[in-house]
Formats: structure tokens, C-alpha cells, sequence
């Protein structure tokens, strides 16, 4: 084990030796570990206990949105239904519109909301929890607990995270970023942290609460579902057999964005005619 | 207590040069705070970052001061696990390297994140589940590590000389270094690679999804680190006129910054050549396509990553004739230094100005993102390294970083 002697060394009493060192790292290692796989579920429980008193979103029930490509004319109501219902400004809008073309060269109108992945990775990425699923599969952001690191907004494969780059919350003569149309439903984020589609969660959470099913009673009802003149929005509880949203993707081909992720998002698309799915 | 007169003895006898030298660092820590102060009285607004290119010049700066900082925890590895005590010599300025580098680090990230004024939140509100947590905590846990290792250096230092008890109070933390290092060492280990995991687990991306980031992110801060310190010591004793660390101690440092330079460069070759020319994934064609078609990325790979940062470094690291010149050495020195920072500005960017492809339409593609610094983050940028400098520069005249008497 002796490997080299730099110099001679006096008998010193007290030289830590390689061994010792090794020993100590193994000791404190292993305590480590063991500290750690011991403390790491319950301080989980605590600090999610801490941050949400009784467990968000009920857990039977799986909050799904249908888009039907096949119907959608490109209107955009739904874009600006969502901005102005969640005071949502232009360049950081939550719903997004693109007119694309299908491989035959057929025009098809897209929008993406928030998918809410089930598997979302920003909320994997996320340092302090400040994303997190709750329990009826909604990905929602605690603004008190976002720092602004945007990794989540590095990590999200569809886009759809946008950032409160200055603070857009003074009201001096007016607020020149709030929707001149509609009125605003939540309060306007903070400057520094992440902000998306939330599926209307203040309508939803306060629908439940008034007995109301959230696609069915418009007051509990994404607005963007609720504004669409053709009907190519379509929203409920996936995991109610009876409910249109399960209905439709029993019965008709769906597909999602980009399945090869596997980021299994709750937004489900029908195809526009002539769209080859692979 | 007497009068408290400044002693200015140390500036006396202070070459023009120096003097010229300390007073342009002030001044370019000056544009550094002004522009910090806009940052934060203005918000992120103010830089050239957007939704679509969220991360820039900051977060490769940090990387890069970060891993320029790695010469403390391979330092320690050798001395305390392969027991070679004599590079012991290089303990100090490597703390002292690694101490500026974190700082530094940790400064660029208080003006990056959104919400400065929650930068400890990750501390109270966990999400173990997240590689920044994990870096977020390892850097907190080694900052403080390193801080409590340059304590005993500034203790004994001629600053404290009126206060005999620290001395002494110095002398009992240097009793637990040994211990110290190999915490730091394990810290360092987790969270060096797991800035390339940063990356690397973004399965949104494809340039970055891969193993090898982590690995290449490691390998390449231990060759940088090493380097850093090389060439501070270098300049140090050119400027003093003596050898504040012995020649052949040195020279084999050199080894082990270009065994860990060779390492580096293999996988990186194995990276290039798994990745893009023996297969062909078509999300990583699509993208790279898009970097050939409208950046300067492949040049910047080829001539900046491999051959200036890479290849000249290694070459002149490992052959005995080049390496014995003092100059070439810091020419390599310094390329290395480049080579590492290149590596972590070219990864941050070209990842993120490929547009993200979700839509399941034909015809549309999205354009290319793109990101320009604007001034106060140039400032900033500026203002941070010029702080690291500084702070190396009045240690290494000032403090016993090259002091032979502590020799375990």
C-alpha cells in the first residue's frame, strides 16, 4: 500500500493516513445514504403537505381537452378568449395558433394549449416544486415558489412556457398589456417567474366546489372550450365512461403530440382530413 | 485599540503596471455593478434572452467559471486518495481558484434567476427529483467547503497579524482540510457531471439527449481546472520573479491536465461519431442541419472545441519539449481554458436556437431562434470575470497562497 515517500517524514502522532481517510469516506457515506433514504420520503410529505394543506385536485378524476382538427376554421376565438380571461398579453400567449398544411398540401388550422403531460418533464425538472400535477393530472405553477431559473421552459417539448421578462403589472394611465376586450378572471403574474395554460383552473376548482361538471356547465369550463363556435373543443373527465371526452376517444382515432416523448399528454387531437399519423 | 491608520505599505513599491492592471479590473467591475443594478431594477427584460432562448451568455458563463473552478476537488483527490502528497503545493491556489469560480458562479446565477430574492428557495422547498436541485444543493455545500479551506489562509495572513488568536483559530480548521477535501471531492463529483446532465436529460432536445454530456462535462473541468491553475501559477511567477511552485511539480500536474485533455477528446470523438456519423436519427440531422445551414457551429466545433481547445493543448501538455517552455505551456494552458468554455457556450446555445418541433403538420417549420447579449449582460459578464481576477490577483500578492511552509 505504500506507494511514494516524498520526503522523510517525522514521527508525526497525529497524521491522517490514507486509510483513515478511506474509512471515514465509507463511514460517512454510508451514513449519508441512510440519513438520506431515510428523511428524503418524509421530508417530501411535509414540505408537500406544508405547501398544499389538504391534496390538490381529486384523483378519480382525469381532466382531458379534445381538439378536432378536423373542425377547427382558424377563427382564433380561443386565443383570444384565453388571453382575455387569464390577462394574458400578446407575445405571451398561453393558447397558440399556426396555420399548417398536411402532407397533400391541405391547409388545417393548429392550436396548442398546456398539454398537461402526465409525465410532464417540467415538473421534473423543477428545482423547488414549484411545477407540480396535481392529482387530477392538471400541471400547474405556485408563483410564490418559482425562482426564474426556466428550466422547465428549456425542458418542455411543446413551447409552452412563457416568462414574465419585465413586470407588466402597473396601471398607469391603463395597463397597456391587458386585453382591451373581455375581463380578466385571475390576477397578472408577478415579473420573474413562469406562467401557461392552466386549463382554467379557477373556473374548474370553483365549478367542483358549486356542484357543477366542468364541460358540461359552461361556468366550469375551460374558455377557450366555451367560445368555440364549431364545437372543435371539447372537455371533461376522461375517467367518466359516460363523459363525451372518453366517449370520443373510444370511438374515434385520436392522436397527441409528439407520443414518442412519452410525455402522455391529456390533450388529445382528431385529425384534420388527409393528416397521415405515424 | 490604536488609531486606525490604513497601511498602505503592500501598494507602495506597487509597479505601474500593477497598479494599471488592479485599476482597469475596478473599472470593469464598475460597468459590472452598474449593469447588475439595471438588471435587477429593470428585470430580465433588459438582456437579449427569450422564451424560445431562456438560457445564454450567463448560464455558460457559470458553467464555465464552475468548471474552471474543478482544480480544487482533483487536487484533493490526488494529495488525500492517491496520497501523492507533493502536489499539496498546488492545494491553495487551487482553493483559491475554486473559491472564485463558485463565487462567480453564483453571482452570474443571482442575476439569471427570475426571482433573486428566492435564490434559497430549493433549500426549504425541495424537488429531489430535479438535477438543478442537486446542483443547487452540491454548489451551496461546496461553496461553503471551499470557503472554510481558504479560512486558515486568510487567518494567517498579515491582514489578521494584530489578532493573534486567529492564527491559531486558522490553525484549527487547516487541521480538518483532509476532511474537508474528500467532502468536497464527492460534491464535486455529483455536481460537475450533473451540469452536463442539465442537458443531457432534456429528451425534448435533441442535440442534447445523451449520456456522454455528463461525462464530457467532467472530464473536460477536471483538464480546465487543472489548466486554470497551471497557468495562475505561471503568471504568478513570472511576475514575482521566483518559482512559487516547483518546476518538476508542476510538469506533472501538466501530465495530469493532459491525460484528463486526452480522455476528454476521445469520448468527445466517440460522441461526434456515434451521434452524427455512423447513425441518423432524424431529429438530430434536422437539427444540426439547421446549425449548419445558419450558424458558425461547426467551425466553432472543429477549429474552437477540438483543435484550439482540444488537440494544440494536448499536444503541447504532453510532449516533454514543448512543455518544459514556459510560455508554451500557458499558450496551451490558456486554449484549454477556451476549449472548456467553448464546450459549455456551444452546448447552452445550439440547443436551444433549434426550434422545437411539436407540430404535426408538413409545411411548417419554425424558424430558427436567436439570441444576441445585449450590453448589460456583456457588462455583467465582464464585471464578474474582472471580480475573479481581482480577487486572484490581490490574493496571490497579498495571502500565503504559495507559502511552503504547510507541508503536511
Amino acid at each position: 500500500m505504500t506507494r511514494t515517500q516524498d520526503s522523510p517524514q517525522p514521527p508525526e502522532p497525529q497524521t491522517v493516513t490514507r486509510r483513515h481517510l478511506l474509512r471515514l469516506m465509507g463511514a460517512a457515506g454510508f451514513a449519508t445514504t441512510v440519513a438520506l433514504a431515510a428523511a428524503f420520503p418524509e421530508v417530501r410529505r411535509k414540505t408537500a403537505r406544508a405547501a398544499h394543506s389538504e391534496p390538490e385536485g381529486d384523483s378519480s378524476r382525469r381532466w382531458t381537452m379534445i381538439i378536432d382538427l378536423s373542425k377547427c376554421i382558424g377563427c382564433q376565438y380561443c386565443v383570444y378568449a384565453c388571453q382575455a380571461v387569464n390577462n394574458v398579453s400578446d407575445d405571451m400567449r398561453w393558447n397558440v395558433y399556426l396555420m399548417e398544411r398536411t402532407r397533400t398540401g391541405a391547409i388545417f388550422h393548429m392550436t396548442r394549449p398546456c398539454l398537461h403531460c402526465q409525465e410532464a418533464p417540467c415538473a421534473d425538472v423543477c428545482p423547488t416544486g414549484a411545477t407540480y400535477q396535481r392529482g387530477d393530472g392538471l400541471v400547474v405553477i405556485d408563483y410564490d415558489k418559482c425562482i426564474g431559473c426556466r428550466y422547465c421552459m428549456v425542458a418542455c417539448p411543446y413551447g409552452v412556457r412563457s416568462f414574465n421578462w419585465e413586470d407588466r403589472s402597473r396601471q398607469e394611465p391603463a395597463n397597456i398589456y391587458q386585453p382591451h376586450y373581455g375581463s380578466p378572471e385571475v390576477e397578472r403574474r408577478p415579473r420573474g417567474v413562469v406562467e401557461k395554460c392552466t386549463f382554467c383552473i379557477h373556473r374548474l376548482d370553483r365549478g367542483l366546489a358549486a356542484g357543477l361538471t366542468p364541460g358540461v356547465d359552461r361556468a366550469a369550463t375551460p374558455a377557450c372550450v366555451n367560445i368555440c363556435p364549431v364545437r372543435a373543443r371539447i372537455f371533461g373527465d376522461r375517467n367518466d365512461p359516460n363523459s363525451e371526452v372518453a366517449q370520443i376517444i373510444a370511438t374515434t382515432p385520436t392522436f397527441r403530440l409528439r407520443e414518442d416523448l412519452g410525455t402522455e399528454p391529456n390533450v388529445f387531437y382528431i385529425p384534420a382530413e388527409g393528416m397521415v399519423i405515424t | 485599540m490604536s488609531t486606525a491608520t490604513l497601511n498602505l505599505k503592500p501598494f507602495r513599491g506597487a509597479s505601474p503596471l500593477f497598479v494599471l492592471w488592479v485599476g482597469l479590473l475596478a473599472l470593469l467591475m464598475v460597468w459590472g455593478l452598474v449593469s447588475g443594478i439595471e438588471v435587477l431594477r429593470q428585470g430580465l427584460v433588459v438582456t437579449g434572452l427569450s422564451d424560445r432562448v431562456p438560457w445564454g451568455l450567463w448560464i455558460a458563463l457559470d458553467l464555465s467559471a464552475i468548471s474552471l473552478g474543478a482544480g480544487a476537488f482533483i487536487f484533493s483527490a490526488v494529495v488525500y486518495l492517491l496520497g501523492l502528497r507533493r502536489f499539496q503545493a498546488f492545494a491553495r491556489v487551487a482553493v483559491l481558484v475554486g473559491f472564485l469560480g463558485y463565487s462567480s458562479a453564483m453571482l452570474a446565477l443571482f442575476l439569471d434567476i427570475g426571482r433573486p430574492d428566492r435564490f434559497w428557495l430549493p433549500v426549504v422547498s425541495p424537488n429531489i427529483h430535479s438535477v438543478l436541485w442537486e446542483i443547487t444543493m452540491c454548489v451551496i455545500f461546496y461553496f461553503t467547503v471551499l470557503a472554510a479551506e481558504m479560512a486558515p489562509v486568510v487567518l494567517e495572513s498579515r491582514l489578521f497579524a494584530r489578532w493573534p488568536n486567529a492564527a491559531k483559530v486558522g490553525e484549527s480548521i487547516h487541521k480538518a482540510t483532509p476532511v474537508l477535501a474528500v467532502f468536497g471531492l464527492f460534491l464535486s463529483l455529483l455536481h460537475q457531471s450533473s451540469l452536463g446532465a442539465t442537458y443531457g436529460i432534456v429528451a425534448a432536445r435533441p442535440l442534447w439527449y445523451k449520456p456522454t454530456l455528463p461525462v464530457m462535462f467532467i472530464v473536460s473541468a477536471a483538464a480546465g481546472g487543472i489548466a486554470t491553475s497551471i497557468l495562475g501559477t505561471l503568471i504568478v511567477s513570472h511576475l514575482q520573479g521566483r518559482q512559487v511552485i516547483k518546476r518538476e511539480i508542476i510538469e506533472q500536474a501538466t501530465i495530469v491536465a493532459g491525460g484528463a485533455m486526452a480522455l476528454y477528446l476521445y469520448i468527445k470523438i466517440w460522441d461526434w461519431a456515434t451521434t452524427t456519423f455512423y447513425s441518423n436519427v432524424a431529429a438530430r440531422e434536422r437539427g444540426l442541419a439547421v446549425l449548419r445551414l445558419s450558424t458558425p457551429y461547426n467551425q466553432a466545433f472543429w477549429f474552437g472545441e477540438m483543435l484550439l481547445g482540444g488537440l494544440i493543448p494536448l499536444v503541447i501538455f504532453l510532449w516533454p519539449r514543448l512543455r518544459r517552455n514556459d510560455y508554451w505551456l500557458m499558450l496551451a494552458s490558456g486554449l484549454a481554458i477556451l476549449g472548456v468554455v467553448l464546450l459549455r457556450w456551444n452546448v447552452t446555445i445550439s440547443g436551444l436556437v433549434v426550434p422545437l418541433d411539436w407540430s404535426p403538420g408538413e409545411a411548417f417549420l419554425f424558424p430558427r431562434n436567436s439570441y444576441t447579449p445585449t450590453l448589460p449582460e456583456i457588462g455583467a459578464s465582464f464585471g464578474i470575470v474582472a471580480y475573479a481576477l481581482m480577487g486572484f490577483t490581490l490574493a496571490t500578492r497579498y495571502l500565503p497562497i504559495f507559502a511552503e511552509s504547510h507541508e503536511h
